[in-house]
């Protein structure tokens, strides 16, 4: 084993807003990584969305030189983990490359369930917990009561948390003497055949495939052949190095240290998340256990509005897939919509992010339809069958039971809001699981169909709880229910890109606001359009958008064809932003409908 | 629509100077009536009626050379309200016209004028000067309509406006008349027709009424009748008008034969036309060069009555480009029943028709447009859905 002693994996695990970003600012301003000039906020967050949105997403690292109290030099790899739901896949291959994670809570708000969840993948993972309550310096702040949370709810001693101010950045110096002591310097032989873990991995224009690694034995050099084990393609490094958090070019990365890797791999899925990468010439027996493999919940189709962007929709997507393995897409047509992808995503965050991402970075004009969940069939012939797309769920006659994915979710809540939260979970189909009372919160876990919950159970549960509930879920099971599939016909033809699959119990109720909803969208056209709500052939609701009797200006200004022109270009432009179903056109939000119906009134 | 890519093999040399018109703009209004957006203010002091003539005629000389040589076949003297300037005001206007213009002895020259006692003094000289059309805006016969409209003549003015020009010699005039007013239904419509017919004008506008922004009526919208009161009022108006011998020719605009508007029709038909005064438009053919252009004045009356001249006047400039001039031209040709004949297409845009196969397939195959050898026209349902009809071509 050669001596790794002075270098330090870790993760920082915490909830949105509870000042993980601005605590990462502070050690690389402690560490020296970056001038003051240069701090602009919260460096780690790099895409303009996160930024925006003020989350992580992707994971990133930066490497710190610290000197500890005792005169010793540490080498300080941090690898930044996203924190909502959707992306806990995410958060286990950061933490696969880290010895150690702290868990920054904060010290007014108390432990919310998506860092207990986390935290638990880092106990799992075997890595070393350090507690550390933040924003300690706020008139609010409870230390004892939030430190007896954090024993109550996670289970790990947490009496010597170390209270600290990342705004302020009392307490942080401390911080990093403890961080070294306590999480354990990682093991590995350098002097051996190379194994790097591939932890992400991204598309750079100029440079390629760009990963981040985590060296476990060996030393990965510039100018080495290497080979990417699973896939077994041969590449030659151009340039490794580590972020400070700008990106710095080193002469090796060797075993124990994280950083990255550019092989002048041009080809999108040369260098696939949780592979193993190793020399050619002096190959590792082995691949690193890699990640388990992560199955998409939430599908919906994505369609370009130009039927031109379809190539440049499956280049985006084929980029963004590279180092996001639960992106799933596969071609898909819809009468409605023309040629788009079928897309599966973890959550309706991630999903969001997705076509955010599309927009801004591909400037892609695209379509979503709702998003729905996975389906299980259970055919005549008693095979299983699953259905992603609601319009391509068979006849009634053709199969016997339908299931759905119901999830555990775990919700944590102050008192005040526990009814409100239950009444909601009913209302949802739910089944209560637990219901603990822990220090001024209450930890409730309801069964709830998965279906139920990407609608806007999310948006829901915020609004009952005035913002102060957190959710973390996963899933239980696929479980047999009465669920019935609702098409929208228009003017008589089925919208596929509008069927929903739903629970009988409210299919009456949402078929008759779905079909108001979207009388409300469309516009009156030239001849009368008839919306109509069915399932199977069976017509539940039906209204109608009376015809446009015309459609003319009255004058003509004379001279003055500006005016008129301008208007022209508008009505133009309002229709480009329609899709034409049969002759009726339809605008965008339309397809969205779906989704937005039951909804509270504003 | 590809247009823009397949200039290059056009072969634009048929594009000739089509006829030509002079536009003539008045801004003043003795008030500001509630629905109007056109570029008109309320008449605060005295009219600077020698000051404005004079601002006209140095702009007239200024843009001489635009239209050298070019015969003028119709005036149009629009507002505003043209009527607030004196018969001697306009004499010297057309004098100084004359003196620089060939205008052809058989030109349609219309005013703009109110129904109201005062204005009706003047017929009489403003025949005199030449001027052989009036546009007289009535709007409507209903006391009660002409009220809310802020209109300031009464209804017995408005019939006894017609007598007046007839005696003064204005055998050709216009009533403009508008419907889908404030709880106006069918039958009040259908008065208001009826009373103009019986007026026996050779030409009559019928207008809905339609609420433009940064008017008192946007700010303050009355309640106008439900879609299915307007279309029932469309039908019965124009049966009547039919009836009473009109030939409905554009969306809005009714003649006897014979009667129909040089001065509209030349705009309608893509002719060219300069106009003169505070936020005029002009649109010019320049044949030697191949192209059309627009340009427009300042729109404030102060403002163009010192810059009128220079070339600080003009407001604003633009040559179209091929898919500019399609559009302008359908928009124009299109409100025409008639429509227009592939001839003419070709005379006033420089380009085949060939160019547009695709798009007048299109409206044909969605039953807006009727393509004939030699007439190309909107159906009764690309009239009523000209708008729909025209994005076709944008």
């Amino acid at each position: 084993m050669s001596d790794l002693s002075h270098i330090r994996n870790f993760s920082i695990i915490a909830h949105i807003d509870h000042g993980k970003s601005t605590l990462a600012d502070r050690f690389i301003q402690l560490c020296g990584g970056l001038s003051a000039r240069e701090m602009s906020e919260q460096v780690l967050d790099s895409m303009d969305l996160e930024k925006e949105r003020g989350i992580t997403i992707k994971a990133q690292s930066v490497s710190l030189n610290y000197q500890a109290k005792d005169g010793r030099h540490y080498l300080l790899n941090m690898i930044d983990t996203p924190g909502h739901v959707d992306f806990a896949y995410e958060v286990s291959r950061s933490l696969a490359a880290c010895e150690g994670a702290l868990l920054v809570v904060d010290a007014s708000q108390g432990v919310e369930a998506q860092s207990v969840a986390n935290c638990y993948t880092a106990l799992e993972q075997g890595l070393e917990v350090v507690p550390v309550l933040n924003k300690i310096d706020l008139p609010q702040a409870e230390p004892a009561r939030v430190i007896h949370e954090i024993e109550e709810i996670i289970g790990i001693a947490a009496q010597d948390a170390i209270s600290v101010s990342a705004k302020t950045g009392q307490g942080v110096d401390q911080l990093l003497e403890i961080l070294v002591k306590r999480i354990p310097a990682p093991s590995g032989e350098i002097n051996t055949s190379l194994q790097a873990l591939i932890i992400d991995s991204w598309f750079d224009n100029y440079l390629g495939v760009v990963s981040l690694v985590r060296v476990v034995n060996g030393e990965l050099k510039a100018r080495q052949k290497i080979t990417v084990m699973s896939i077994g393609r041969h590449y030659v490094v151009d340039k490794v190095g580590i972020f400070t958090p700008k990106k710095k070019a080193t002469e090796s990365l060797k075993a124990g240290e994280v950083g990255y890797v550019i092989a002048g791999i041009k080809e999108i899925d040369g260098a696939p998340v949780g592979d193993t990468i190793t020399t050619t010439d002096r190959p590792a027996d082995k691949s690193l256990p890699g990640f388990k493999s992560i199955k998409p919940q939430v599908f919906a189709g994505l369609f370009p509005i130009d039927s031109e962007q379809y190539e440049a929709l499956r280049d985006a997507l084929a980029k963004l897939r590279l180092n996001d393995a639960a992106l799933f897409y596969e071609p898909e047509t819809s009468q409605a919509l023309g040629f788009g992808f079928r897309c599966g995503f973890l959550g309706m965050l991630h999903m969001e992010i997705i076509q955010e991402r599309l927009e801004r970075e591909y400037n892609l004009n695209l379509i979503s339809t709702a998003p729905t969940v996975v389906f299980e069939l259970v055919t005549s012939k008693g095979e299983t069958i699953q259905i992603d797309n609601p319009a391509k769920m068979p006849d009634p006659g053709f199969y016997t039971e339908i299931r759905e994915p119901v999830i555990i979710a775990h919700i944590l809540v102050p008192h005040d809001y526990v009814g409100n939260i239950i009444s909601l979970c009913m209302e949802k189909r739910g089944v209560q699981k637990k219901l603990q009372y822990l220090g001024s919160q209450v930890s409730i876990s309801y069964e709830l169909p998965l279906n139920e919950v990407v609608m806007d159970f999310y948006d829901r549960l915020k609004s009952v709880s005035r913002g102060y509930a957190s959710l973390d879920y996963e899933f239980a099971r696929f479980q047999a229910s009465d669920l019935v599939k609702l098409d929208i016909l228009i003017n008589g033809d089925k919208v596929d890109a509008l069927s929903c699959i739903i629970h009988r119990s409210v299919s009456q109720t949402r078929g008759r606001e779905l079909v108001e909803k979207m009388k409300e969208l469309i516009p009156q056209q030239m001849f009368e359009v008839a919306i109509q709500a069915a399932i199977g052939a069976k017509v539940i609701s039906r209204t109608n958008v009376k015809a446009l009797r015309k459609n003319v200006t009255a004058k003509c200004y004379g001279g003055d064809i500006t005016r008129k022109r301008k208007l022209l270009d508008k009505q133009k432009e309002g229709k480009r932003r329609m899709k034409q179903v049969g002759k009726v056109e339809i605008p965008q939000d339309a397809f969205l409908a779906v989704l937005n119906v039951g909804k509270d009134p504003k | 629509m590809t247009l823009m890519t397949t200039t290059a093999t056009i072969n634009t040399t048929t594009l000739l100077a089509p006829p030509l018109a002079l536009y003539v703009h008045f801004p003043w209004c003795a008030r500001k009536c509630p629905y109007c957006d056109f570029n008109s203010h309320e008449l605060k002091n005295t009219l600077p009626e020698r000051d404005y003539i004079g601002a006209l005629v140095r702009e007239l000389d200024q843009h001489l050379p635009l239209i050298w040589g070019r015969p003028i076949r119709s005036i149009f003297m629009g507002g505003g309200t043209p009527s607030l300037f004196s018969a001697a005001a306009l004499d010297q206007l057309f004098g100084q016209l004359r003196a620089r213009l060939t205008i052809l002895p058989s030109a349609e020259i219309t005013l703009e004028a109110n129904p109201g006692t005062f204005e009706q003094q003047r017929f009489g000289e403003y025949r005199a000067l030449g001027i052989n059309r009036l546009s007289i805006g009535i709007q409507s016969f209903d006391p009660a309509q002409l009220q809310q409209l802020g209109r300031i003549h009464d209804h017995h003015q408005a019939i006894h406006a017609v007598a007046t020009a007839r005696q003064a010699g204005f055998d050709n005039f216009n009533l403009d008349l508008m419907y889908g007013l404030p709880g106006q239904d069918p039958n009040a419509a259908l008065a208001d027709i009826t009373q103009a017919i019986d007026l026996d004008p050779p030409h009559i506008s019928h207008y809905q009424l339609s609420i433009e922004p940064n008017t008192a009526f946007a700010h303050r919208p009355p309640r106008l009748p439900a879609d299915v009161t307007v279309s029932e009022i469309e039908t019965a108006c124009r049966t009547q008008l039919q009836q009473a011998g009109y030939t409905h020719y554009e969306i809005s605009a009714f003649a006897r034969p014979g009667r129909q508007c040089a001065h509209n029709l030349n705009y309608w038909q893509f002719g060219d036309y300069l106009g003169l005064g505070a936020g005029a438009h002009s649109k010019l053919t320049q044949a030697a060069q191949q192209q059309i252009s627009r340009q427009w004045n300042v729109k404030h009356p102060r403002e163009y009555q010192q810059l009128a001249g220079t070339a600080q006047a003009t407001a604003g400039q633009q040559t179209l480009s091929w898919s500019d001039c399609v559009l302008e031209f359908m928009m124009n040709n299109l409100r025409l029943h008639d429509g227009f004949s592939p001839t003419l297409f070709t005379e006033r845009t420089g380009l085949p028709l060939q160019l547009l196969q695709a798009q007048l397939q299109q409206a044909q195959s969605r039953g807006l447009l009727c393509v004939d050898a030699d007439r190309i026209y909107p159906t009764a349902r690309g009239r009523n859905f000209l708008n729909d009809l025209l994005t076709i071509f944008t």
